[in-house]
């Protein structure tokens, strides 16, 4: 790894565009109109969802295929706790802390399973969860459906504090995320995904370590479910089904499954082509499946991953006409 | 109650279907099949179109339904997952469920989400010592139980052995001058006649949605992991007793329960026995 002086045109440019980012999202409710303002919050709650599954089948490697169910958890429980006369920030973190719970109680069997047990496991608890919302009537409102009471920051509109809500709990899902990255924790996490009976010696407990994975991604899920509710201000069971996995999956994986930034790319693709084919979800459904299969065959680590590619590609070519030896040693020793 | 029993046998032999199917796609290219259902509900569908729309007899549509399942499985295996078959699992379930996605969008869009049943030759019931049995009901047990028949011999003939072999060790079978593709292709095929022939009959005892294979599929994947997913007999009585569970909960205890039922078992299952109620324990590797 290389490092940057602490003044360079890069480090300028890369702040430079942060800045600018970061103050069009905030300003963003003064920018457009209402409509693309609701797109921008489904954006921000899809890619909140996709970060859970960066840590628990990014970096833990375990496929996990709960998430919608556990934003159902978050959906339902921040509505109808609010509903009892709970603050929403309370309300949200209690469904969390459920959702949690929840997640630790399907890991404690999982994390005795590999690969597609586990892939079945999750999946089947994913159905049994869809078939709790449709009969839990009194909480869910069963097929009828929930109206979901809308939150209001201050004095701003509902359509702006919903912004900022799921700009927010993004934002500091995102940082959340990137900390428990680059700790112990993920490094573990890693560690496990990479060899799961080697680390046993080195006295890294597996089992810890994919139960705190399970709990952190089920919490973060349920968070993007009480925002979720948010922004479609109308709940049915049946939106926590499985078109909403397979977008999930898209969102992770889309970007490139183990980046702090990849969901966001992937949720923006997502969206987008919810909107383009808006009314017929066969041809949504149609297009998830292929765009999911085409990342899985053709890009497993995603798009980011282009990148690096192009540059090994352009480095080699470099290598094979130009470079000495020495010189071919140093860039490699660059790249890792 | 023994009515209850034979509807949970007639349902667990949907389920015992659809977990060989699971199992000989997974014993030969060790690739967890999540669209397995689907693969058998687009020929199902096209079973529907011929004997009902285009008034054939059920007697040709049946083998042209069997020959479609075949050629899209084949499609399948050729198109989508030979490119990812060196992969891990993690990577085989994202495509398969990629594909489970993709097909039930194309019956969708060809036909609908209208329930459609289908004519079948077998109507009225006869009696079998003292019980009355539904001629479906005969029917769909009496198929499953030849399926899996035949499969046991199956498996031990020349290709049956060589799929086997493979499974275990893709290099040295090589050596041996056996045509890892071809039985590649042939499991995939038989499979997914294996597959239409169990959405068919659900089909036909009940109705034809485009709904019906997410629920299968994930009941083949619970019959065969209670099987231990290497054993055709396993995977057999694994789809049979979940059957009857399912309904004898759902009689005795409520509708909610009988849907949690193959979660229960799954969790049992893998948590006690995680190689399955037939399975025998595997070295990890490092």
């Amino acid at each position: 790894m290389t490092h940057l002086p602490w003044f360079s045109t890069r480090r300028l440019l890369g702040g430079l565009i942060a800045v600018v980012a970061a103050l069009l999202l905030l300003g963003l409710p003064g920018l457009v109109n209402s409509y693309q303002l609701f797109l921008a919050c489904l954006v921000m709650t899809m890619a909140t969802a996709g970060l859970g599954l960066v840590l628990i089948m990014g970096w833990s490697g375990q496929i996990v295929l709960a998430q919608a169910g556990f934003m159902g958890v978050g959906a339902y429980g921040t509505t109808s706790l609010v509903a009892l006369g709970l603050p929403w920030p309370l309300a949200v973190l209690l469904a969390g802390l459920v959702a949690a719970l929840i997640g630790v109680a399907i890991g404690l069997p999982a994390t005795r399973l590999r690969g597609f047990y586990l892939a079945i496991a999750t999946l089947a608890f994913a159905e049994l969860m869809l078939r709790i919302f449709i009969e839990a009537e009194p909480i869910t409102g069963g097929i009828a459906g929930l109206v979901v009471t809308p939150v209001v920051l201050g004095n701003l509109d509902v359509g702006g504090s919903r912004w900022y809500l799921c700009l927010g709990l993004a934002a500091v899902t995102a940082l959340a995320v990137w900390r428990i990255g680059r700790s112990g924790l993920g490094r573990r996490l890693r560690a496990v995904r990479d060899a799961d009976v080697a680390v046993g010696s080195l006295a890294i407990s597996a089992t810890r370590a994919k139960l705190l994975a399970f709990a952190l991604s089920a919490f973060i899920g349920a968070l993007a479910g009480a925002a979720y509710a948010q922004v479609l201000t109308y709940l049915t069971p049946h939106i926590f089904g499985l078109t909403l996995l397979i977008e999930l999956l898209i969102v992770a994986f889309l970007g490139g499954v183990s980046y702090v930034g990849g969901p966001f790319l992937g949720a923006v693709v997502v969206i987008g082509l919810r909107e383009l084919l808006q009314d017929i979800g066969s041809w949504q459904r149609l297009a998830f499946g292929l765009v999911l299969a085409l990342v899985v065959g053709f890009l497993p680590r995603g798009l980011a991953s282009l990148r690096s590619r192009i540059g090994a590609a352009r480095r080699r070519r470099a290598d094979t006409s130009t470079a000495t030896p020495q010189a071919r040693d140093v860039t490699a020793g660059v790249a890792s | 109650m023994s009515q209850q029993i034979i509807s949970g046998l007639q349902a667990g032999s949907w389920y015992a279907l659809m977990a060989l199917a699971i199992v000989l796609v997974l014993k030969a290219t060790d690739v967890p099949n999540f669209a397995m259902a689907e693969m058998g509900l687009f020929p199902a569908f096209c079973i529907w179109t011929l004997v009902g729309p285009l008034e054939q007899s059920y007697w040709l549509a049946v083998p042209a339904g069997l020959i479609i399942g075949a050629a899209l499985a084949l499609l399948v295996e050729r198109v989508a997952i030979r490119p990812v078959l060196a992969e891990s699992h993690f990577t085989t379930v994202l495509m398969t469920i990629a594909m489970f996605v993709a097909i039930n969008a194309v019956t969708q869009l060809v036909w609908g989400s209208v329930p459609r049943t289908i004519d079948s030759p077998f109507g009225g019931s006869v009696t079998v010592a003292g019980q009355v049995v539904d001629a479906e009901q005969l029917v769909s047990i009496g198929a499953g139980v030849a399926v899996m028949l035949g499969l046991l011999v199956f498996f031990r003939s020349r290709i049956g052995v060589q799929m086997q072999a493979i499974a275990e060790d893709r290099v040295t079978p090589r050596l041996l001058g056996v045509s890892v593709n071809r039985v590649f292709r042939i499991s995939w095929a038989l499979a997914g006649m294996i597959a239409t022939v169990a959405m068919l009959l659900q089909g036909q005892a009940s109705l034809l949605t485009d709904q019906n294979g997410a629920g299968l599929v994930i009941k083949g994947f619970v019959a065969a992991t209670l099987g231990g997913f290497s054993s055709v007999t396993g995977a057999f009585v694994g789809g049979l007793a979940l059957g009857v569970a399912e309904n004898l909960a759902g009689d005795f205890i409520s509708t909610s329960a009988k849907s949690a039922v193959a979660l229960l078992a799954i969790v049992v299952v893998l948590t006690l026995k995680p190689r399955g109620l037939f399975g025998r324990a595997r070295a990890r590797e490092v």
